[in-house]
């Protein structure tokens, strides 16, 4: 077994070059303790190929770098592949100075050769290996040239160890440099030209003092539609009304023999429970490619930059702007988004404002309530709670900044990459690993917690109940009621709905229909008047997120900040709603009196 | 004076980097290094952070910080 590191610096075609060499035969784990992804795949059987983050130096103290640094003390390096941009070599080559230091023989893949030519730039590949005693291989991964190359002297074996009589410890970031500058004289020439670069030419208006918020506005508004009305959506839509229609019948069907408790564990648990988030799969996907297509073009690192003025309000760099904007759609994404960010902390605490954003799941619960008890003012009432939402995580965000995530004040600096044509093959591949880890999911914690919820709706001491109001779960309704009385809902079955919320937020609105059997635009307004109906709109939008999102944040930052998260979220919403329902009643028998008094006089 | 000082399109040598030493020492590894020719790219359209490029690459930095990037003067 040969093992391979693969390292570079972010943006120069790493992934591109690791999915060329493994294909489809790799692994995707976490590296213990922190949330930097470990990918490993192999070559030809026998040459496994760690992909390293992508990193500019070893000792500049990241979590990256930090993995990758002791993976190559410890980790058993047989060869070092080291890819670098050919177009900016003196900057890329200093990684490879330092990667020197670990003396193991080292592979430089010289990629972009074909952007370097069109910048006039003219290397002598045979200089350049002598000069740094490492084997060079010139490639243009994005067209899959020179990659075979790359693959058989992997495959040749017999890496030869460095001569080591030319030491890469050097004493300082300016001696290093200066190095690399006259390694660059001796095996480089550059044409000087002065025609503006596309990069500069784009950036001209997507920079562009006024022009850059409409540009970035159309194109949110361009991914929202793609994902909720003309792609996403629809498919979601058939594949719900496939469950619905077709599958949960037939599985009846079948199961009719069966004994009525494992027939309804099957379908009204299991097949309802998990499919109803697998009919979710199009909409995240569709978000996730529009995603990827701004990622790897390059205009994501420039709305990080734009918005950055506005995000560091709250204690936040700007690339934290991007997962906000997903929590709109789906929490679950937006939190798997977070993941990019540079510092633990940026991670940390965007994952915890994120399910403040009003996600799509939310909206049937607005729309109905807002329809029985806001007639008039529907539009007003639903966009007021999305505009809560917002409110309420910057108020938070400016809360966690002083407190608690106060001595981890991460320098922000982000590199400006020249803009890219996406590639079709990595998007591909990216949407494929996302929707392969939601499957997961579904098959395992929300499978689980599917049958949960129907054993306890379907279940109480004596055996299993015909009606929900006799059930487990009416119990556990009636004892968590008093929590909600002072907020104006404190009846069984707003607080058995809020449970099945975990479920999914859109089963806040299918439980109710089930528990109330009947019109709810007749019986909700004998459980709510209308402010407490927005005090529980106020809740629905705040409290805990649902299940998938629970597990998301766990896979992604361990027990801990989950369960803080699901407790601080509950305490948030209780007092909002709670704040809500008593002030807005003061406050509406004020204005009431107020108009009473006067329409005595007048 | 500092790279804040310039204008979008003009260039100016470093003379050295002052400040936190973590954001310090990612700069160096960066290149950004005394005697490193560096340009002011743009301004973000809200006025904060700035785009700089240095040894071929553009850098997104939020002013207070690269208020501690001094120039040498011309």
């Amino acid at each position: 077994m040969i093992n391979v590191a693969l390292l570079g610096n972010p943006n120069v075609g790493k992934t591109t070059l690791y999915n060329l060499l493994t294909g489809s035969n790799q692994y995707v784990g976490n590296w213990p303790g922190v949330t930097v992804d470990k990918k490993e795949g192999f070559l030809f059987e026998n040459i496994k190929i760690v992909d390293l983050p992508g990193i500019y130096a070893m000792d500049t103290f990241s979590n990256e770098e930090k993995v990758s640094k002791r993976f190559l003390e410890e980790g058993n390096v047989d060869l070092i592949l080291n890819i670098v941009d050919a177009s900016n070599l003196n900057r890329n080559l200093y990684l490879t100075t330092q990667l020197k230091q670990f003396n193991k023989p080292i592979i430089l893949a010289l990629n972009m050769i074909d952007v370097c030519e069109n910048k006039g730039i003219v290397i002598d590949y045979n200089k350049l290996s002598k000069e740094l005693d490492v084997e060079v291989i010139p490639i243009i991964a994005g067209k899959n040239i020179g990659v075979d190359k790359v693959k058989e002297r992997l495959k040749e074996g017999n890496f030869t160890k460095p001569l080591n009589h030319r030491k890469f410890d050097f004493s300082s970031e300016k001696e290093a440099y200066s190095f690399i500058e006259n390694v660059l004289k001796s095996c480089m020439t550059k044409k000087e030209n002065m025609q503006e670069s596309i990069t500069e030419r784009l950036d001209k208006f997507v920079l562009h003092p006024v022009l850059a918020y409409p540009i970035f506005l159309l194109l949110m508004a361009l991914m929202f539609q793609l994902t909720f009305s003309w792609v996403g959506q629809p498919i979601s839509d058939l594949l719900d009304d496939l469950l619905n229609n077709n599958i949960i019948p037939t599985a009846h069907q079948l199961l009719s023999n069966s004994s009525a408790w494992f027939s309804s564990l099957i379908v009204d648990g299991i097949i309802s429970g998990v499919g109803g988030i697998i009919v979710l799969l199009p909409i995240i996907l569709v978000l996730f490619i529009c995603i990827t297509i701004l990622e790897d073009s390059g205009y994501m690192a420039r709305v990080a930059f734009m918005m950055d003025k506005l995000m560091r309000k709250m204690g936040l760099s700007g690339k934290a702007f991007i997962p906000m904007i997903i929590g709109f759609g789906c929490t679950v994404p937006a939190i798997m988004t977070a993941r990019t960010l540079e510092s633990e902390k940026d991670r940390k605490l965007t994952a915890l404002l994120v399910p403040f954003m009003s996600c799509n799941a939310r909206l049937p619960v607005y729309t109905v309530f807002a329809a029985v008890f806001f007639d008039t003012h529907r539009g007003l009432v639903v966009s007021s709670l999305y505009l809560l939402g917002v409110f309420v995580a910057f108020l938070l965000g400016i809360l966690f900044k002083n407190t608690y995530f106060k001595k981890d004040e991460e320098p922000f600096i982000i590199e400006i990459p020249e803009y890219k044509m996406p590639k079709i093959s990595s998007i591909y591949k990216q949407t494929l690993d996302k929707a392969s880890g939601f499957l997961q999911k579904a098959a395992t914690i929300i499978f689980a917690m599917s049958v949960v919820v129907w054993f306890l709706s379907n279940f109480n001491l004596h055996g299993m109940v015909n009606q929900v109001d006799d059930s487990i779960l009416a119990s556990i309704g009636n004892v968590l009621a008093p929590i909600f009385k002072p907020l104006g809902f404190g009846n069984w079955q707003s607080a058995v709905s809020l449970l099945s919320g975990l479920l999914a937020k859109e089963s806040v609105l299918a439980s109710m229909q089930v528990i109330f059997a009947g019109d709810l635009s007749v019986i909700l307004p004998i459980h709510f008047t209308n402010i407490s109906a927005y005090a529980f709109l106020v809740f629905i939008l705040l409290y805990t997120p649902c299940i998938s999102t629970i597990g998301t944040m766990q896979k992604e930052y361990g027990s801990k900040l989950t369960l803080f998260s699901i407790f601080f979220q509950l305490v948030v919403a209780w007092i909002a709603s709670f704040l809500v329902f008593n002030l807005g009643g003061f406050l509406y028998n004020l204005v009431y009196l107020f108009l009473k008094t006067n329409s005595l006089f007048f | 004076m500092s790279i804040c000082s310039l204008n979008p399109g003009e260039k100016g040598i470093i003379s050295s980097i002052k400040g936190d030493s973590k954001l310090v020492k990612r700069l160096f590894a960066l290149g950004c290094i005394e005697g490193t020719e560096v340009e002011l790219r743009r301004t973000a359209p809200l006025g904060d952070p700035i785009i700089i490029n240095f040894r071929g690459f553009d850098l997104a930095i939020r002013k207070k910080d690269a208020k501690n990037i001094l120039l040498k003067k011309l």
